[in-house]
């Protein structure tokens, strides 16, 4: 099998690797590349991670696409450029795109979040003007931008206080799901005020804390300290204790910390944190709500727009953005799908050009040269990635494997699947192994197919109960075990409706 | 005797070469892995482009137990560590042995030690053992090293607080880490297991393992089985090994008996286990494989102990349990040890059998039967019932009854008219219920009773026919 990267590879290519020396493209191996890109990356810390592929790409650009150099000067003319298609193949657009397109890149700007933004960087800034503590939760659905929020708040913050000559805040941001213990994070809030100052025995950190902050003197003049905790319901305990003490530190006298919770459930502060509504100190809350059509299109244009080319027709990013706004509004699956049309349509290119050299009959240098010429013939147009891409991603993003799995299953555990169905229509929901295997016995008689032995049969149940779709109780004897259909009627009428026996058994 | 000796060396090492290859994974996945577009291949490009692209991604394998997940898997693996030697570690954990948090991030800590040359202290805590992890990820993604994690039986780590998988996905959200965290399970809904955090986190690829069609079984079976031309083996042995190989897997016998044996379960590790069977039943005498090897596999494959059970029963208990059998049929659900003894009297009398046993022999074979779980009480209460009180209950359906009694040595040809009755009463009877004939419904069973206490041998077409045209 060959590598990747010699697949992608041009004989421009080669042209443009001698002269970028450094950059070595050869054997398939990229990291020396990737170091290179690395390293610059981290030399400049304030551009975003695709800066350096901006320089590189139009000059490349020009050189390997022999059809584009009017393209390229007339991008000098325009204010804004008018941006070309991308070029699939190319291996280091493919790269740029998918690192665009990727969770873990943060965008330099967050766009639809300005307003929450706002609301949690005014509390902030209120609080450490006043050298008041207070406590603010930011709750939404997973994949909603909490925590991309809360971090820019963060800088902002520490921007915005050297900025006003005021003490800029120490920042504690942790994640709850890495504490072993939930009162851990007393033990690491105190670390962070005093950090040389080894814990007594005697009293716990939660009881430390509250002690100092309930006296005048013992943090006089120290700085205000912003802490960020995420993922709050891991802290959850059966008799809460220790979020209430969390929320409580806020509300002493001498206070100073300012206390970001991000969580998933909206109604945590009401359920967990009643106490707090009689001290008159309940925490704001700030709800992020899921992303909408438009909200995660602008997105993923944000993200495509420091790449000066099309990667994605229109269309289907407005289908893209519409299903998963109808399905969750999660920001992530919105990347996850885009990324993965693209790599379904670099495969299609894959095929068509491994198909095209292998029909030419001279070596493969030439049919290499031969074969970039005549698809940048046919398909310039086709160099985006269009909605029948989209729609094959969606479909296996959003499609649950079930469908295809009965359909593939041998015959006999389809009939099983088929008697447990008529079995149920009468509204019964669980029954015993020996019940449907007579069942099972009276299908496979009146169609005349042999039926498997009792023991084949348990054995079938039990695959069938690994694959999750029967679900198997636990009993002494064999034949009294219950079972429960766990796949819905409609997927296997759906699946078996090609087969005429399974119609005529179901209907 | 030498000429006898060279004949069985090419058998012996025939065998010894088909028996080496079916017990190989990487060989029996090889071949169905060889196009662009199987599991090998879709593997093997997201794992290498998220090695060569420095991404993070996370994959699912997904299929029935034997279909080669973890084979495949292996495959790649290998392939890639050849291709990038120093860039891939690989971690290896599995849910039944490490579902637990603290002892999952021990053995990844220890796994990571292992690989990189470090010491690793038994006594570290799970603060300890997280921290090193995320440092370690750190640090391998600066020096551009992928950390492959292999999660088997993944929806064991899918269950309690799942916080392994939400700090190894977590991780995997953030720039600095280099990771590929691909799970295996059999369970298809496994991605509903997950709590939402988590699967918001996942990227949901999935990749189904699908048992393979029928073309792809046969082009597989003669891959398999077929000698290599070039080995040691004498080449005109090879040959006409292969010659007779085709001719067999080319007959319709054959491929009725692999369809019967595929038809439960039709994976691959369940047809490399069939295929081992068949070759080790080789007759090394003659030195090719035949059509009987195989059935002789089938059958060893497909054992029914209740039949044999039956087998070893002698005539008397055979014909209690024919005597239990009609009780059965004539809907007669609760009987106990005397109603058999009334039943068996009144066949003894209406068809004038010679062997009449006394009824403390007839206790014995009953007991017989109950030790050999034949038949069973069908209440656990009355322990302080005498045996002959008790309810019972048969435990081997009439199918069962009827296959065994076909396949007994001496079996007396009129216990099987005697079971006929039971093939096509018991569904007219249902099938009278169905159409709601209650007076038919009783005359139907006083008619059993007198056929089964009366004298001729009504042919049951007869009676067939009689009932539809009452139906219709």
């Amino acid at each position: 099998m060959p590598a990747i990267a010699d697949r992608n590879s041009s004989p421009f290519k080669e042209m443009v690797a001698t002269r970028s020396g450094d950059i070595a493209r050869f054997n398939g191996c990229c990291t020396p590349q990737k170091r290179s890109l690395r390293s610059n990356a981290a030399a400049a810390k304030e551009s975003p991670v695709s800066t350096p592929m901006k320089l590189k790409s139009p000059r490349r650009r020009l050189n390997s696409n022999p059809n584009s150099p009017a393209n390229g000067i007339k991008g000098d003319f325009n204010e804004k450029p008018m941006k070309k298609n991308w070029n699939p193949k190319d291996f280091e657009q493919m790269r740029a795109v998918k690192e665009a397109l990727h969770v873990s890149t943060a965008p330099s700007t967050v766009v639809c979040r300005q307003y929450e933004q706002k609301r949690v960087l005014e509390f902030c800034k209120v609080c450490v003007a006043q050298e008041k503590a207070g406590s603010l939760y930011v709750c939404g659905c997973p994949g909603t931008g909490k925590s991309l929020s809360m971090e820019k708040v963060k800088q902002q913050v520490i921007e915005w206080a050297t900025m006003e000559g005021l003490q800029s805040p120490e920042v504690l941001a942790m994640n709850c799901t890495s504490l072993a213990n939930t009162s851990d994070i007393f033990s690491k809030i105190l670390g962070k005020h005093q950090p040389k100052k080894k814990l007594t025995g005697s009293t716990s950190p939660s009881q430390h804390l509250q002690n100092l902050y309930s006296s005048k003197q013992s943090l006089s003049g120290s700085k205000m300290m912003l802490i960020i905790a995420d993922e709050l319901d891991y802290l959850i305990t059966k008799d809460r204790a220790v979020l209430h003490d969390l929320f409580m530190l806020t509300t002493f006298p001498f206070s100073k910390c300012i206390l970001l919770g991000i969580a998933n459930s909206i109604d945590l502060a009401d359920r967990f944190l009643p106490r707090l509504q009689s001290l008159n100190c309940k925490p704001m809350v700030v709800t992020f709500r899921a992303y909408s059509k438009d909200q995660i299109l602008s997105i993923l244009q944000e993200r495509l727009s420091v790449l000066p080319y099309i990667v994605f027709q229109q269309q289907a990013l407005e289908l893209c953005a519409r299903k998963v706004a109808a399905a969750s509004g999660d920001m992530r699956k919105a990347l996850c799908v885009c990324r993965s049309a693209a790599e379904i349509h670099e495969a299609e290119l894959r095929e068509c050009a491994s198909n095209l050299s292998l029909t030419s009959v001279e070596g493969e240098f030439i049919s290499q040269q031969t074969a970039p010429a005549l698809e940048i013939f046919q398909s310039q147009e086709n160099n985006t990635v269009r909605i029948d891409h989209m729609a094959l991603a969606l479909s296996k993003a959003f499609r649950s494997p079930i469908v295809d799995t009965i359909q593939s299953l041998p015959q006999h555990q389809q009939i099983i699947l088929c008697s447990a169905v008529k079995f149920f229509r009468g509204g019964k929901k669980d029954t015993t192994v020996g019940e449907l295997n007579k069942s099972y016995i009276d299908i496979c008689k009146s169609s005349l197919i042999p039926p498997v032995g009792i023991l084949e049969f348990l054995s079938i149940l039990r695959v069938l109960n690994d694959q999750g779709l029967f679900k198997l109780g636990q009993s002494r004897d064999d034949k009294s075990k219950r079972v429960t259909l766990k796949v819905d009627e409609a997927d296997i009428s759906f699946a078996l409706q090609g087969v005429r026996f399974f119609r005529n058994c179901l209907q | 005797m030498g000429r006898e000796k060279e004949k069985q060396n090419p058998s012996e090492k025939a065998l010894n070469l088909l028996r080496t290859r079916l017990s190989n994974p990487n060989f029996i996945f090889k071949p169905l892995s060889d196009s662009p577009d199987s599991n090998y291949s879709k593997l093997k490009f997201i794992i290498s482009s998220s090695v060569t692209e420095a991404c993070n991604n996370s994959i699912l394998l997904l299929g029935p137990r034997g279909s080669g997940k973890v084979a495949v898997l292996e495959l790649v693996l290998g392939d890639l560590l050849q291709q990038y030697p120093e860039v891939i570690s690989v971690i290896r954990l599995n849910g039944l042995l490490h579902s637990d948090d603290n002892c999952a991030l021990k053995e990844i800590a220890q796994q990571l030690c292992v690989e990189h040359q470090l010491l690793f202290s038994k006594v570290a805590s799970f603060d300890d053992n997280s921290q090193f992890m995320i440092a370690m990820l750190r640090e391998c993604g600066l020096a551009h090293k992928t950390i492959i994690f292999v999660l088997n039986e993944f929806d064991y780590f899918a269950q309690g607080k799942q916080r392994l998988l939400y700090s190894l996905l977590d991780a995997m959200q953030s720039v600095t880490s280099q990771a590929v965290v691909i799970g295996v399970s059999c369970r298809l809904d496994v991605d509903q297991l997950l709590e939402k955090r988590v699967r918001s986190r996942f990227s949901h690829r999935k990749l189904l393992f699908l048992p393979p069609s029928k073309e792809d079984t046969e082009r597989f079976m003669e891959h398999i089985l077929s000698l290599p031309v070039d080995s040691s083996l004498p080449h005109n042995y090879t040959v006409e090994f292969n010659a007779r190989l085709k001719k067999i897997l080319s007959d319709e016998r054959f491929k009725e008996l692999i369809n019967t044996y595929l038809s439960f379960n039709s994976t691959i590790g369940h047809l490399v286990r069939f295929l081992f069977q068949a070759v080790s039943y080789l007759d090394l005498d003659v030195g090719f494989l035949s059509l009987e090897n195989f059935k002789t596999a089938l059958s060893s494959m497909q054992r029914q102990p209740k039949l044999e059970c039956i087998r070893d029963c002698s005539i008397l208990e055979l014909y209690l349990l024919v005597c239990m059998k009609r009780l059965e049929v004539k809907e007669q659900n609760s009987y106990n040890f005397n109603s058999v003894m009334t039943e068996y009297k009144s066949i003894h009398d209406s068809f004038q059998t010679s062997d009449y046993y006394a009824r403390n022999v007839c206790l014995r074979a009953f007991e017989h039967l109950l030790q050999h779980q034949l038949i069973s009480f069908a209440d656990n209460r009355g322990h302080n019932q005498s045996v002959e009180f008790r309810p019972v209950k048969l435990l081997i359906s009439l199918a069962e009854l009827h296959q065994g009694l076909k396949s007994y040595r001496l079996c007396p040809m009129f216990y099987l008219d005697l079971i006929k009755i039971g093939f096509w009463i018991l569904p007219l009877v249902q099938a009278c219920k169905l159409h709601k004939i209650p007076a038919f419904d009783s005359f139907l069973v006083c008619y059993v009773n007198y056929y089964c206490c009366g004298a001729s041998f009504l042919p049951l077409k007869m009676v067939k026919v009689a009932f539809s045209r009452q139906l219709s």
